[in-house]
């Protein structure tokens, strides 16, 4: 955690727009990598670091499924990074006196 | 609505503040909802618009008619019409807006069998009740109730309050054209759906706000 309480994981923009996306799906429910970079702008390789860092700590999780030649990348938030984000909004409630 | 840009951010959170954090949470987080809503409140307000136009023009048709024989053959062409176009747009949106999700937001092949069933048994149901010449077969809002059910039981199923509420809506709908006379059912079919929609899209619009 910082001094202020933030879990620095989520406490960066790119990294706090992933989690934030992917928590408005309802629990269980998954988004290919390709919606996801298209919803954030983001370049796949921006986005290939962020999510890494974020399923090493067990707060999302991703599947490679193979269809032919194509392959399919899903990510999906564990109910570890639910708890997360839910203790970041929390944590930016109690500094910032209400949401 | 706020809007805060990646380039305040350090990588490590040191030039972003919670502030900035909050905005960002909350802007991202609407809009996420608003990508992902298979039913979108422009959508249902242009639905209760339409099927106003439509089911109140045959209304305005019938109302007159003594005894009731149902639709003009012009209005024939405004109903399928009216059905295409709804069908169509319903299926694009939700196509779009559901893109690269799976899990259970989506129905399953067997929900989805559920309900043309639903649909279909209705249809024959209330052939064969005409044909038994059985009075309120031939209300438009009879062919409701069956669907209707359907969709109430899915929704109750997956928890769905608000599609729950729906589909009771569509019941109730189709229970009360049943004591509107013939010509009135389109009437209550016309307001009804019109009003069901419209609490949709307002229902779903302050869910997005919040």
């Amino acid at each position: 955690m910082n001094d202020d309480g933030l879990d620095p994981l989520i406490h960066v923009p790119t990294r706090l727009k992933i989690v934030a996306t992917l928590a408005a799906l309802p629990d269980g429910d998954t988004l290919s990598f390709t919606r996801l970079q298209d919803m954030l702008g983001l370049t796949p390789g921006n986005l290939i670091i962020q999510l890494r860092k974020l399923e090493e700590a067990d707060y999302i999780s991703s599947e490679k499924t193979r269809n032919g030649s194509a392959q399919k990348t899903t990510v999906t938030l564990t109910r570890c990074g639910r708890k997360a984000l839910g203790a970041y909004t929390q944590a930016l409630r109690d500094l910032l006196g209400g949401l | 609505m706020n809007h805060t840009s990646d380039t305040t951010a350090t990588g490590n959170g040191g030039a972003f503040g919670p502030e900035q954090a909050a905005a960002l949470l909350d802007q991202t987080t609407q809009q996420a909802h608003r990508k992902f809503q298979p039913s979108p409140p422009w959508l249902l307000v242009t639905r209760a618009v339409m099927v106003l136009a439509a089911l109140g023009a045959i209304w305005l048709s019938v109302r007159g008619q003594h005894p009731y024989r149902g639709p003009t053959a012009a209005d024939i062409p405004v109903l399928v019409a009216f059905i295409v176009v709804n069908f169509a747009a319903t299926v694009a949106v939700r196509r779009h807006a559901t893109a690269g999700v799976s899990g259970r937001s989506r129905f399953s092949q067997g929900e989805i069998t559920v309900l043309v069933l639903a649909f279909a048994a209705a249809v024959v149901a209330m052939a064969g009740l005409r044909a038994a010449g059985v009075d309120f077969a031939t209300y438009p809002t009879s062919v409701l109730v069956v669907p209707g059910l359907a969709w109430t039981v899915l929704m109750a199923a997956r928890a769905n309050w608000r599609g729950l509420a729906t589909g009771l809506a569509i019941v109730v709908i189709g229970i009360v054209g049943a004591f509107a006379g013939p010509a009135g059912a389109w009437a209550v079919a016309a307001a009804g759906l019109c009003v069901m929609l419209l609490g949709s899209a307002t229902a779903i619009a302050w869910q997005q706000r919040a």
